[in-house]
């Protein structure tokens, strides 16, 4: 992976030295909170309703043994003994108090992390598939230009201060499982008619308020390229980009009120000017950006999973490698998503024990290598498929061999009113009561693949726009109400869900829910047809009229 | 009628003005505004915001029931008590943390 350079070092560690005295300033009342709020807020520290948040960001994804051990050492040192890993592929602290942030910072720093960019009006962390570099469907690993991004990105003079957040996704796989259709920039790979493996560039995706999905402003874009198309499109964002009112003021905006045609053409007059220039990648800085990125050394192998004999000798374990392992390039190797969404607990939790538990499998079977996913789950990526048995049983001793991943119960949750300050209503206890209602291996095989999320407010950090089933928190008259919405998809297949009706209360929507899935099994073709081809086939009147059945 | 709450500097937790000008994190021992003390609800907002101890001061609906202070809003509520699922307690307020006016 990534090494820091001389220049990184000095940046972020310069970084914790300002922050540091920026804190101590504000502790001795020579900055006020208006003055210190983005400072802070540069820094990754939210302030949200019982304490300060801090969120550290993980680039692309992306850590190694150390680094996870350290967040481990964090959540029990500086915090309460875990850490909520989010959907944009970062980790958060609940509890730290303020004067201990710039020792966390620095002791981050240590390990080659921080906190820039997971907050404010910048580029935010760049995020990918969290198969990055392992997929059997990858035509590249993406993750060097994802890097390339995060370098040039990173405070960059004229885009510190941007009409608003701005966040890109990247896949190097057709099937794409970073959701780059619902980012301000989504880059997909492509291989032209020469063979030559280059960049398709979607813009104007979101969710928050107004979920939009990413339109195709630019088929092909080269490698070298790539830094000049995306400065063009920034520049032409912070050119035109609203500022008089911040709802209005993402990219996605810009593109839904110009037209395409109109951005597309600005970009290219732009990108005429800049392509060429500076921002060129040279083939010799890409192969050295590479080269941190070289796969590991695989032994060869042809073992594969007999999953029939399995079925027969450990129905667990057989349901474990079903569900949680994914198709490596590599032959005899696999790659395990480890669910942090056990029933009953908090989804995208996990405590400092079970982080170095994790540490310790990416060490000893996964070539020190770990990925955060955007579904708020770990991945092991290059297991050997002969070790895997050893790493279920050490998973299974820490409760951490929940075998859901894609199913009903793998649910993305934001924190919601437990602990947001901008929540309408609670995510958690909505996720723990569909997880105890549908979570077991038989409703969960009867129902098979299906994407639950949920939100606690239309800001939509818990993705509920693209949930097959998306549940959001809304308030009426001081309850919380949840509205359901059906037929999102994150994948390349983009879609956005659609209101059911009115919202309901939190008792109501595990019954609710109960009537969606009975009506797709009802309705399904065959057992092969999954909960959104079934909703794509047949529209959303049926599970319509179940929702407003009650 | 209404209390005043904020976010403590150095901890983050949520406190209460209390009847004894001090900052309480127990929302029971808030001082009850009425309509008729807006003038002094003000004084005590702007003194807070003069310490630079206070965060987000503001204030919140609330009834007395059984001789208990109930926040009008859920939200109040769940900041009052801390996080529901699971339940975790108040961030602690340490020795240095405590304010007064
Ligand atoms: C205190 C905690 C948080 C705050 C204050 C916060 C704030 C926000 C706000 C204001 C937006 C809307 C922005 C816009 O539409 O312009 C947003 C969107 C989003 N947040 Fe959060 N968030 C928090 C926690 C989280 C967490 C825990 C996650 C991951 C689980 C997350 C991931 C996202 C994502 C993916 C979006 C999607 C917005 C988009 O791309 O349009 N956030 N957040
Ligand atoms: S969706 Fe709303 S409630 Fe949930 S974390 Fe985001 S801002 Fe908070």
């Amino acid at each position: 992976m990534y090494r820091y350079d001389e220049f990184d070092l000095g940046f972020v560690s310069g970084r914790v030295g300002q922050f540091r005295d920026q804190v101590n300033r504000r502790i001795a009342g020579e900055l006020t909170e208006e003055q210190f709020r983005p400072l802070r807020l540069m820094n990754g520290l939210y302030l949200q309703l019982h304490a300060y948040m801090l969120r550290v960001c993980v680039p692309y994804g992306t850590m190694n043994a150390v680094q996870l051990r350290k967040l481990a050492h964090i959540a029990r040192k500086y915090d309460r003994g875990y850490g909520h890993f989010t959907t944009r592929q970062n980790i958060q602290f609940n509890w730290p108090r303020l004067q201990d942030v710039p020792d966390i910072l620095e002791e981050l720093s240590d390990v080659e992390m921080h906190a820039i960019q997971t907050s404010g009006n910048c580029i935010r962390n760049v995020t990918t598939d969290q198969f990055a570099g392992a997929a059997a469907d990858e035509i590249i690993d993406p993750r060097p230009v994802a890097e390339i991004i995060r370098q040039w990105s990173s405070l960059h003079p004229e885009f510190t201060f941007l009409p608003r957040k701005f966040k890109i996704a990247i896949t190097g796989a057709p099937q794409d499982r970073a959701a780059i259709r619902f980012h301000d920039i989504g880059l997909m790979a492509q291989e032209n008619a020469a063979g030559e493996v280059g960049w398709m560039v979607y813009v104007g995706g979101g969710m928050g308020r107004t979920p939009m999905i990413g339109k195709r402003i630019r088929d092909f874009v080269p490698h070298e390229d790539l830094l000049a198309y995306l400065e063009s499109v920034l520049r032409v964002y912070n050119r035109y980009g609203r500022r008089d009112n911040k709802y209005k003021a993402r990219i996605k905006i810009l593109v839904h009120e110009e037209g395409l045609a109109t951005l597309r053409e600005q970009v290219n007059s732009e990108f005429e000017e800049v392509k060429g220039g500076v921002l060129t990648l040279p083939e010799e800085e890409l192969a050295r950006i590479r080269a941190y990125f070289a796969p590991p050394q695989f032994a060869l192998s042809d073992d594969r999973f007999d999953l029939a004999a399995l079925k027969r000798e450990d129905a667990g374990f057989a349901r474990f490698v079903e569900h949680n392992s994914h198709p490596h390039r590599h032959e005899g190797y696999t790659s395990l998503t480890i669910s942090l969404k056990p029933v009953g607990g908090v989804p995208g939790d996990a405590t400092a024990e079970q982080m170095e538990v994790v540490a310790d499998l990416a060490e000893r079977f996964s070539f020190n290598e770990l990925r955060v996913s955007h579904e708020q789950n770990l991945v092991l990526p290059h297991v050997a498929i002969r070790d895997v048995r050893a790493v279920y049983d050490v998973l299974n001793a820490h409760g951490l061999a929940e075998a859901n991943v894609g199913q009903i119960s793998d649910m993305i949750t934001c924190p919601g009113l437990d602990y947001c300050a901008l929540a309408n209503a609670r995510s958690i206890p909505i996720a723990q009561e569909l997880a105890k209602r549908f979570g077991t291996a038989e409703r969960q095989a009867e129902i098979g693949p299906l994407k639950l999320n949920i939100s606690g407010c239309i800001n939509a950090c818990g993705h509920h726009h693209v949930g097959h089933i998306g549940v959001l928190g809304v308030e009426k008259k001081g309850t919380e109400l949840y509205q359901l919405t059906l037929g999102g998809d994150a994948s390349e297949n983009a879609s956005i869900g659609e209101i059911l009706g009115p919202g309901i209360v939190a008792e109501a929507v595990p019954d609710a829910v109960e009537r969606l899935v009975q009506t797709y099994l009802g309705l399904r073709k065959a057992k092969d047809e999954s909960f959104i081809s079934a909703v794509k086939r047949v529209g959303p009147e049926p599970f319509r009229e179940a929702y407003l059945a009650a | 009628m209404q209390i005043l709450t904020a976010n403590e500097l150095l901890s983050g937790a949520s406190v209460y003005f209390g009847r004894d000008r001090r900052w309480h994190q127990d929302i029971h021992r808030a001082r009850i505004f009425a309509e008729a003390d807006a003038q002094e609800l003000d004084a005590v907002i702007a003194a807070a915001g003069a310490t630079t101890r206070l965060v987000s001061i503001a204030v919140e609906k609330v009834q007395v029931k059984a001789g208990r202070v109930v926040a009008h809003r859920l939200r109040e509520r769940i900041r009052a008590e801390g996080p529901t699922s699971p339940r975790h307690v108040l961030q602690p307020l340490r020795e240095g943390d405590h304010v007064s006016l």
